[in-house]
């Protein structure tokens, strides 16, 4: 029997305890797995944010429009690759429950300044380009709907009408948009600008947003400057940032989510901080005659020191490591209905070794105080109790 | 009967004062179920003061026109003509000049900086139509004056005020090109406008090119039940076509969305967490159990029935509960309640709400905990009540 069966046998001792333990554990674990990767998922635009991209908009609000001689003014900014613009269509399928995230984009210069998150086969694009009345859809919405290349679908805009009247327009869907990593988020549908521009009935001849992206990430601040001061006292006036710091200046509109999500957890960890905790020692105290007698065999100190240690960390891991498991399977159940707030919703790699790190260190804080009493504790005074 | 009675009082006054013997463990319950309590009335109490803020915006008896399907104020589109027919609409209150009582409105948005965080927000810039205050309940200016109709001047909502930087009254803000004076501030009564910014619509319509139509028209009914006919005459109308809701209703959907969101949010949480902490419970009560056996033994073997020892074990799990529960509610009331908070709302502004805790929801959290305690002590109540007496005279 070596210490490692020891340290097995003294947490199963008693079992229920164990499992009581083990289950108040797994919950924490399964708490942090969900938040931490709901949190990755909120904020991913930031962190996914190409460095060299920058988003000019209105600078009244993102929400006012600009006007579209615009695109051609910022593509001769010394520095500046290359821009595509955008405008928020507020699309909906069939009732206005069914959000469709929506953009009515320029198609050939779109894919090129997002070339490093969208894949589309060629001859989709072309076939894009070529049909004004045609759209293309991401792999994910296409999923959702069952929607594929060749269907003929009505969108309606909760914002737009045609001139014809009415609120919806018919697309054939050109294409499938796939992401290029597993963090692109790929439930949208784009449409040609060029013909939502002639069949609106208003708003004509303003997009929502340029995106533009430099030569390098050095020259940003010098192009935004550029294309703000180009705009400055006219009727339309501009704010560029970068993509990240738009982003992350969105995501803050919802309120200090990084905040609620620390305190929850916190909470959770603070539970299972005191309940462990105090099982540990009091699991150590009824064995105090049992550690006497190992003593007595000849276990050194740091020998009983590394053994209470094991056995709180390894019902640390016992608890964890199927808490983020589950946490893990949430996510996937979870993922298609928060698409649209959190794309890509898991517990990434990152997260769980964030996760092991933290059972390592509750194992070590809820083992360390009966640890050291198991380790100053005199033969005597152990065998004379109970 | 009395004597079974005695029995359980003297059984449950021992278990009580035997806590002190466990009071780490004990505490460790306490505050596991007062944590769980914490987190779900802190979400519960966002959820309320959010639905208390829009909710309470909308009156019954005013009707709001929208474009059909558009959902949201700031989506909408009304055209001119179609405000003019509107006007001559059934059921719409007139004033003593005979003239309706209806405000046709803009709903821009425009940025704030948020004065906690120093970022961008979104701030709801809305023009009114002459009878715009009117038609809303409880506006009254308490700082200043109201704008002129048209100037170039703004009055704010005091919760804007609050919450977002350069709005001091006085002061000069610039929306794009556009510059405009703060000339007073006003108080609604705690709803939605309070985050508002509103301005004289003419003038807005002009500086932001906007004149050929308006996003909505609200009018106020000569009763509630007016509303259907001002419905269906937008439905046989081809020209108008619109969505005419009361503005209670309006505020009702917008209100739901959000704050059952954090409802779907807090409730889950609080549930895993009081599964962690039912564990929590039953281990100090089986550890209870255990440091007793001896005693309960000796009473059983002096003629103490099972029984009083299995309500002893659950009296002690239901008033660690109770206590976890209460303490948790205080310290939501202290920590949260009245907290104020912004969050993007269904019109994609910022709305400014409190967190608030009501009495019904301090039920819900109490109840939550004396869950955890019912069924952390069920389980040892009964090991207690079957504890064989001879095994346990033997436990030491």
């Amino acid at each position: 029997m070596n210490d490692f069966d020891l340290v097995r046998k003294n947490l199963f001792r008693r079992k229920l305890r164990a499992a009581l333990m083990i289950v108040s554990i797994l919950i924490a674990f399964m708490i942090f797995g969900v938040l931490a990767g709901f949190y990755r998922a909120f904020t991913a635009g930031e962190d996914r944010a190409a460095a060299d991209r920058l988003i000019t908009v209105n600078k009244i609000n993102f929400t006012q429009p600009m006007p579209i001689a615009y695109f051609n003014r910022v593509r001769a900014v010394d520095g500046v690759r290359q821009v595509t613009f955008a405008n928020w269509f507020g699309g909906y399928y069939q009732d206005p429950k069914n959000f469709l995230m929506t953009l009515a984009v320029e198609p050939a210069t779109y894919f090129d300044v997002y070339r490093s998150e969208f894949d589309i086969p060629p001859e989709q694009l072309q076939a894009f380009i070529r049909d004004r009345s045609s759209a293309v859809i991401g792999e994910s919405l296409a999923r959702k709907w069952g929607w594929k290349v060749g269907d003929r679908v009505p969108v309606a805009s909760n914002i737009f009408t045609q001139r014809s009247g009415g609120h919806t327009w018919d697309f054939t869907i050109a294409g499938i948009v796939k992401g290029k990593t597993e963090q692109v988020d790929t439930n949208f549908l784009l449409l040609q600008y060029a013909y939502f521009d002639e069949t609106r009935s208003f708003g004509k001849d303003t997009i929502g947003w340029l995106i533009l992206q430099t030569n390098s990430p050095e020259n940003n601040d010098r192009v935004a400057k550029t294309i703000d001061a180009m705009f400055a006292n006219s009727t339309a006036e501009t704010s560029t940032d970068t993509e990240k710091a738009f982003g992350k200046a969105f995501a803050a509109q919802f309120g200090n989510i990084a905040l609620i999500v620390f305190l929850v957890v916190g909470a959770a960890f603070v539970t299972i901080l005191m309940i462990v905790g105090n099982t540990m020692a009091l699991s150590i105290r009824e064995r105090t005659r049992e550690i006497g007698v190992l003593k007595t065999l000849g276990f050194s100190g740091a020998r009983i020191l590394r053994m209470v240690l094991g056995e709180s960390v390894l019902l640390a891991l016992l608890g964890g490591l199927p808490g983020l498991a589950i946490a893990a399977l949430i996510t996937i159940a979870l993922r298609a209905s928060l698409a649209n707030i959190a794309p890509a919703f898991a517990v990434s790699p990152v997260i769980a070794l964030e996760g092991i790190a933290l059972m390592i260190a509750l194992g070590l804080i809820t083992g360390i105080i009966p640890a050291l009493n198991a380790m100053r504790l005199k033969i005597a005074t152990a065998l004379g109790r109970g | 009967m009395r004597s079974f009675l005695l029995q359980v009082i003297a059984v449950t006054s021992i278990n009580l004062k035997s806590i002190a013997q466990r009071r780490w463990l004990s505490l460790s319950t306490v505050i596991a179920i007062a944590l769980v309590v914490v987190v779900l009335l802190a979400f519960l109490a966002m959820a309320n003061g959010f639905q208390r803020t829009i909710a309470g915006s909308g009156a019954d008896d005013i009707a709001i026109v929208l474009r059909a399907g558009s959902q949201a104020e700031i989506n909408s589109t009304v055209a001119r003509d179609q405000v003019r027919l509107i006007e001559d609409g059934p059921g719409i209150a007139r004033g003593t000049d005979g003239k309706p009582l209806i405000s046709p409105e803009l709903y821009l948005v425009v940025d704030g900086l948020k004065r906690s965080t120093k970022t961008k927000a979104n701030l709801p810039l809305r023009g009114i139509g002459e009878q715009g205050a009117a038609l809303r309940k409880g506006i009254a200016i308490t700082a200043g004056r109201m704008f002129n109709r048209g100037s170039n001047e703004v009055v704010v909502g005091k919760a804007l005020l609050r919450e977002f930087e350069g709005f001091d009254l006085g002061s000069t803000v610039s929306f794009g090109a556009t510059r405009w004076t703060v000339v007073g501030v006003f108080d609604a009564g705690g709803s939605v406008f309070e985050s508002e910014i509103w301005a004289d619509l003419s003038v807005v319509q002009s500086l932001f090119n906007r004149n050929n139509f308006v996003q909505t028209v609200r009018a106020r009914l000569v009763g509630p039940a007016a509303l259907n006919g001002l419905k269906s005459y937008s439905d046989n109308d081809p020209r108008l076509k619109l969505e005419v809701k009361s503005e209670a209703a309006y505020f009702a959907e917008q209100a739901s969305q959000t704050s059952d969101l954090i409802q779907k949010l807090g409730w889950p949480l609080a549930i895993a967490m009081a599964l962690g902490a039912l564990a929590g419970a039953l281990n100090t009560m089986y550890s209870s159990v255990a440091a007793r056996a001896t005693e309960i033994a000796t009473l059983r073997a002096i003629g103490f029935g099972g029984f009083s020892a299995f309500v002893g074990t659950l009296a002690e799990s239901l008033s660690l509960a109770a206590i976890g529960g209460l303490l948790g509610a205080a310290a939501t009331y202290l920590i949260f309640d009245g907290v104020t908070a912004s969050t993007l709302g269904g019109n994609f502004t910022q709305v400014v709400f409190d967190f608030k805790l009501s009495p019904w929801l301090i039920v819900e959290g109490v109840a939550l905990a004396l869950i955890v305690g019912l069924i952390g002590g069920l389980f040892p109540a009964l090991r207690a009540a079957r504890l064989p007496i001879v095994a346990g005279l033997y436990a030491n």
